[in-house]
């Protein structure tokens, strides 16, 4: 699992079954390495069964926990979701860059 | 699930028995420069590919046991990497935009 930002969306019409109806969100990780000055990122793609917005801080998780979170077990056809927006966070050490508002 | 452009299609005779029929493509990672655009990706992966997808095209592709979902032959198959949907668009923060190919940004 990792903390990370919605930056995008993206929209499919030809896809497999499974993930038709599913939001999908483009998500960056909040990584010291991926500060604004730093010069690739390359995002993931996450299920979003909770309603996440861009530029919203949230709680992603892979292989089956994502497939639970999205109501299903095994056999769906993606292994990323969204399963906590971040309303707070509290990392002393967060660079400014990740927007937690670490210090209280 | 990654962001990935189709680059090429791959054949090989001798394979896994699992892995006959499939079609099997070439596919470069999305990478997003600091300026919030499409950066030259060196990195490249295969992918089974079940719908489809042409050179350029921009695909989301899953890993694991969703890809071998997608492929639909069962949990016992030597592949675990496949294209699940083709991408006709992204929207990122700040209104910026990413169409179904590189030609279409």
């Amino acid at each position: 699992m990792f903390l990370g930002r919605v930056v995008g969306e993206l929209w499919a019409t030809k896809k497999v079954r499974d993930l038709e109806g599913k939001r999908l969100l483009v998500i960056e990780s909040l990584d010291e390495r991926r500060e604004p000055g730093a010069p690739k990122v390359t995002p993931v793609v996450a299920a979003d069964p909770i309603g996440a917005g861009v530029g919203e801080h949230v709680i992603v998780a892979f292989g089956k926990a994502a497939r639970v979170a999205c109501g299903g077990d095994g056999d769906l056809a993606y292994e990323a979701a969204v399963v906590g927006i971040v309303d707070d966070a509290e990392v002393p050490e967060a660079p400014a860059s990740w927007g937690l508002g670490g210090a209280h | 699930m990654l962001l990935a452009t189709v680059v090429g299609q791959v054949w090989a005779t001798q394979k896994d028995d699992s892995l006959a029929g499939v079609r099997l493509v070439v596919v470069r990672p999305f990478v997003r420069g600091k300026d919030g655009g499409e950066e030259p990706s060196a990195e490249t992966m295969v992918a089974a590919d079940p719908l489809g997808v042409g050179n350029g095209e921009r695909v989301l592709v899953v890993f694991g046991r969703a890809a071998r979902h997608v492929i639909g032959r069962g949990h016992d198959i030597a592949f675990q990497t496949a294209v699940a949907a083709i991408v006709d668009g992204i929207e990122f923060e700040g209104g910026e935009s990413l169409g179904p190919s590189a030609d279409h940004d």
